[in-house]
């Protein structure tokens, strides 16, 4: 099975689903695997597992929706429902650090559901780094083939088709090639995209194939359940070894935790993101010195370059091309777009001002690109449920994402731009090529670049031994028996593409493992 | 069983206090503005539906961001010298004084114009009229149909 239509989806998954706000009475189950989050690696967890004859429960703090939603809400709309704090998390800049606006995703699907639906699989020369540096010998581009494979045919991987290019990517086209870059096509996972530009906020289609209509379908196929609008507070633990979670339902009315549930399971997954998996642990009491550390988080960056031509950008697939052409550099290129009143958004002035450049919309194209960046991330608990991320900027980094702003830049004015809009707070547009020479001659303070992120990684990071990490090479915690952890915060480096597959690839290696190995587990608990 | 409709299942919780509410319109007013003064009733919803956008936030966001709105209401008294607060401005001193924000050295100030600004806009450019203005013409699409009728 690869993937259902947004209605038999609806139709099939009304029994597998439970609505923890519905919930009036304390609850308890007892499985063999309870799993934390139902994102990239929570939902790939579930279905290997189910598949294995593992009665599997799914515990999401956000809530459920159905394809047809995605497409009734406006952006603003669904990034409230959809993201964690409203689309408003952020990583506070240490030192000359940008304020890194950090999406992530809050419902049943998790991130994948506010993806732009790019694929990669993680770099050979990473892996060869993993594999040789960081002594993981099971994670070599040998090894590793069959999970991307699988993966990929899944969640329906194609090359997004040259027509299906907007014309904001073209120019991007143009404007490298004038410069002697050379773009190519990128793959996602879609089946019927209409080119709606608006991936990040679901897809009103149902064609993105976001794990709540790829995996997670399979997964309740064969009997697995999940609980929505569900906040696990703790795992709990008996001697060494992990026994269940524990948690409370938000109130339908208010959104704050309220009913109490509890889950008891001999195998216990945590998959809550690389931003809340390491304030679980915490909070569960566990003390391993690696875990919030090491924090990556491919800090972006997009320009905008007003045209003669009417572009519309809105036309075409949202993401549809980059280059490697700068990865020597640290720097990958994507072509992007987004809602309009979005792109507004990051518009400078206000009043008349932003209103001139903002009625521009029609001839705007948008160039994006990346930073594949050093580990100077880290995840605190504080005084919320939501966590406090930090992120000091090398000087390397810096350097990378201001020589990026640069070559976007100079690919606008190379492929015809009249004017180009750096995503730098307070500047004016720039109308020549070389009024952007200040970029990497006299740069501005990084604290004024809007920089945003998608790929938050490594904050529980895979090692060879206890004192490098959190997790075992099998997923299962160095600290705690039957405590397995499947997601983006295992990855033990910065990987400078898309991390959607990656982690997909990554959960369904671990979940291979632990069914693999189910007796020992099972003998355990 | 169907799943209510989505409104229904908002959260009804707000963080908006009085005094905020009376500050939202006149900062959304400054910021949009750009032929002279704004229906009121226009801003009153707007600000019900920033406030809407806002409150699914944990605690800590929300106080965050309620009490940069408080140093906005404040901070003209230690700006642009003016005995007043940021609602009891003239609307052309509340644009000249975000101006001076967005530029300002002050690097904290200036996030505060980047956040409130980066909000509202994405509330306010959703409204059909607006989107209408910028050009944007809808949902239709036609260059998937390129990819259609090739396959």
């Amino acid at each position: 099975m690869t993937s259902v239509s947004p209605e038999a989806h609806a139709a099939d998954n009304c029994d597998a689903i439970l609505h923890g706000r519905e919930q009036e009475a304390p609850f308890f189950a007892k499985v063999d695997v309870v799993i934390v989050g139902s994102g990239s690696g929570g939902a790939v967890m579930a279905r290997e597992l189910a598949r294995d004859g593992r009665s599997v429960l799914v515990v999401e703090e956000g809530g459920h929706f159905l394809p047809s939603e995605y497409g009734a809400m406006s952006p603003s709309n669904s990034i409230r429902r959809l993201a964690r704090e409203a689309g408003l998390a952020v990583a506070v800049g240490r030192g000359d650090t940008p304020l890194i606006s950090v999406m992530s995703g809050k419902c049943v699907g998790g991130s994948s559901v506010l993806t732009g639906g790019v694929c990669f699989r993680i770099p050979d020369e990473i892996l060869h780094e993993w594999s040789t540096d960081h002594g993981l010998g099971e994670l070599t581009p040998e090894k590793l083939a069959p999970y991307f494979e699988e993966v990929e045919r899944t969640i329906h991987v194609e090359t997004v088709p040259e027509a299906m290019r907007s014309r904001s990517s073209q120019l991007f086209v143009e404007g490298a090639a004038a410069m002697g870059v050379k773009m190519k096509s990128l793959r996602r996972n879609t089946k019927g995209c209409h080119g709606q530009a608006r991936c990040n906020f679901g897809c009103p289609h149902g064609a993105k194939m976001s794990v709540d209509l790829s995996f997670l379908p399979d997964a309740y196929a064969h009997g697995a359940k999940v609980i929505s609008d569900a906040l696990v507070e703790r795992i709990d633990f008996s001697m060494n070894r992990a026994t269940g979670v524990r948690g409370r339902f938000l109130d339908g009315r208010t959104g704050e935790p309220r009913v109490p549930f509890t889950v008891q399971a001999k195998v216990v997954v945590v998959a809550c993101g690389s931003l809340h998996t390491p304030v679980l642990l915490r909070r569960s009491g566990m003390d391993t010195a690696a875990i919030g550390k090491h924090l990556t988080l491919h800090p972006g960056f997009r320009i905008c370059g007003l045209f003669d031509e009417e572009v519309n950008g809105w036309d075409g697939a949202m993401q549809s091309i980059y280059s490697d052409h700068f990865e020597s550099d640290g720097i990958t290129l994507v072509g992007v777009y987004s809602a309009v009143n979005v792109l507004a958004a990051g518009m400078p002035g206000i009043g008349k001002e932003h209103r001139r450049v903002a009625a521009e919309m029609p001839r705007m194209a948008v160039f994006g690109g990346m930073v594949h960046d050093d580990g100077g991330g880290r995840v605190h608990r504080w005084l919320s449920r939501e966590p406090l991320v930090t992120y000091r900027m090398s000087a390397r980094d810096r350097a990378r994402m201001f020589k990026g702003i640069q070559i976007l830049g100079t690919m606008a004015f190379r492929a015809g731009a009249r004017e180009v809009l750096l995503p730098v707070f307070g500047s004016e547009p720039f109308k020549t090529e070389k009024e952007l020479e200040f970029l990497t001659e006299r740069p501005p303070s990084a604290q004024r670049v809007e920089s945003m992120a998608f790929h938050p990684l490594g904050s529980a990071k895979m090692s060879r031994d206890p004192r490098g990490g959190v997790v075992k090479p099998t997923g299962e915690a160095w600290e705690a028996d039957n405590l397995i952890i499947a997601d983006g915060s295992v990855l033990p480096s910065s990987i400078g593409v898309n991390s959607q597959v990656p982690v997909m690839a990554m959960s369904l290696k671990i979940a291979r493992g632990l069914c693999d190995d189910w007796a020992r587990y099972a003998r355990r608990a | 069983m169907a799943a209510p409709l989505l409104h229904q299942r908002d959260f009804d919780r707000t963080t908006l206090r009085p005094r905020h509410l009376a500050l939202m319109p006149k900062l959304a007013e400054a910021y949009f503005a750009y032929d002279g003064p704004m229906d009121p009733a226009r801003l009153a919803v707007f600000t019900k539906e920033v406030d809407r956008a806002i409150s699914t936030a944990s605690k800590t966001l929300r106080f965050g961001l309620v009490l940069m709105l408080d140093v906005i209401m404040w901070s003209p008294l230690f700006i642009i010298g003016k005995l007043s607060t940021f609602e009891g401005l003239s609307l052309e001193d509340r644009a000249s004084y975000l101006t001076r924000l967005e530029r300002s050295r002050i690097v904290p100030l200036a996030l505060i114009f980047v956040a409130w600004k980066t909000l509202l806009t994405m509330v306010f450019f959703e409204e059909p009229e607006e989107l209408a203005v910028l050009g944007y013409p809808g949902p239709a699409r036609t260059r998937y149909l390129t990819v259609v009728s090739s396959t």
